[in-house]
């Protein structure tokens, strides 16, 4: 599916650089180092499944119930998944810090 | 140093007779020579110098005792570096370092920040250059035009444009200016989160917890490789509880 004119534009892509990651096709390699056979192909659509699973709850605790397409659109937007990257840190920076203490 | 001080200190000035230029020499002679006492008439002979060079920078903000201060100190290092065999009058040579001394202070004191006098005098260059520059192009220079018009390398050019905005610090106890003696830390928004955003905050990380006991393993692992988080799932060492392995 072709992405929407001027979407790159306004959203930018979500890059491996700015969500502070791997891209696809290290996470494909080191997936298949731990027996999960994928390519980096596979590795993105495992991703995006992922983030809309996470949209999905997110969206039905706020009250809303959007279908596939829209929870597709919110997964792979970019500043999305770099607000979900954000919280997934503090969280772990929190879980560190009472880890510590 | 009120103004009837001033009068008083000026009074005491003209008791002192100006020196002619053969005193001078030789007054630099014995001063050559490590003749306290002659170094002493120097100074005292010039303090007159000093103080009119302090008067003409008062005007700048800087209170004029502490000027006629610094004006001293140059006139001080006027003496030790004067050389009496080049011709020239004392006054010719010692009014450059007074000079020095006194816009030295004026920059020191009107900035928090403590900035190289190269820096600011480059800095004074680029501000007479960006002037001028506006006036005939209607635009303002880049760093890159105004490294290359100076001849000055670009770091230095980028150092002195941010020196000059330096000029703007201010500090956080500053006063402002109302009658309940507050002060700058006072009235400036705190940059932390509000209460109602913590709460916030507090809750969607719960939210993205509970999300991802919806996420098989493989899911899970590459979420977090995409994410930069560590992508090893132990039980004790989960980032978010998420579940265990389906």
């Amino acid at each position: 599916m072709p992405m929407p004119k001027g979407y790159k534009k306004e959203t930018g892509y979500g890059s491996s650089k700015s969500l502070g990651g791997m891209s696809y096709h290290q996470i494909a390699e080191k997936m298949n180092n731990q027996n999960y056979k994928m390519n980096h192909s596979t590795a993105r659509n495992v991703f995006v499944n992922g983030l809309i699973k996470i949209a999905d709850n997110i969206t039905k605790i706020h009250g809303h119930n959007f279908d596939h397409k829209k929870l597709k659109s919110i997964a792979i937007d970019p500043r999305f998944q770099e607000a979900i990257s954000e919280y997934m840190k503090e969280i772990e920076y929190d879980r560190s810090h009472s880890n510590n203490k | 140093m009120n103004s009837s001080m001033i009068e008083s200190y000026m009074k005491a000035l003209r008791k002192r007779p100006l020196l002619s230029k053969e005193e001078e020499i030789e007054l630099a002679k014995r001063i050559e020579k490590g003749d306290q006492k002659a170094r002493k008439i120097m100074i005292e002979s010039n303090l007159r110098l000093a103080f009119s060079i302090a008067k003409k920078y008062a005007k700048y903000g800087s209170s004029m005792d502490d000027l006629i201060q610094e004006c001293n100190i140059g006139l001080i290092k006027a003496i030790e570096k004067f050389d009496w065999r080049k011709g020239y009058k004392f006054s010719t040579y010692s009014c450059w370092w007074i000079r020095q001394a006194a816009t030295r202070h004026l920059s020191a004191d009107n900035s928090l920040l403590n900035i190289p006098s190269h820096t600011l005098a480059l800095s004074r260059k680029i501000i007479q250059l960006q002037k001028e520059y506006y006036e005939e192009f209607k635009t303002d220079p880049s760093a890159e035009e105004i490294s290359a018009i100076l001849e000055v390398p670009i770091k230095h050019v980028k150092n002195a444009l941010s020196c000059s905005k330096a000029k703007n610090t201010y500090s956080i106890d500053t006063p402002v200016s109302d009658e309940n003696g507050r002060t700058l830390a006072d009235i400036l928004p705190s940059r932390d989160m509000s209460l109602d955003d913590m709460i916030d905050s507090k809750i969607f990380k719960e939210q993205i917890i509970q999300s991802f006991k919806s996420l098989s393993k493989r899911e899970e692992m590459i979420i977090r490789m995409r994410f930069g988080i560590s992508e090893v799932l132990s039980n004790d060492n989960n980032v978010c509880e998420i579940k265990e392995e389906k």
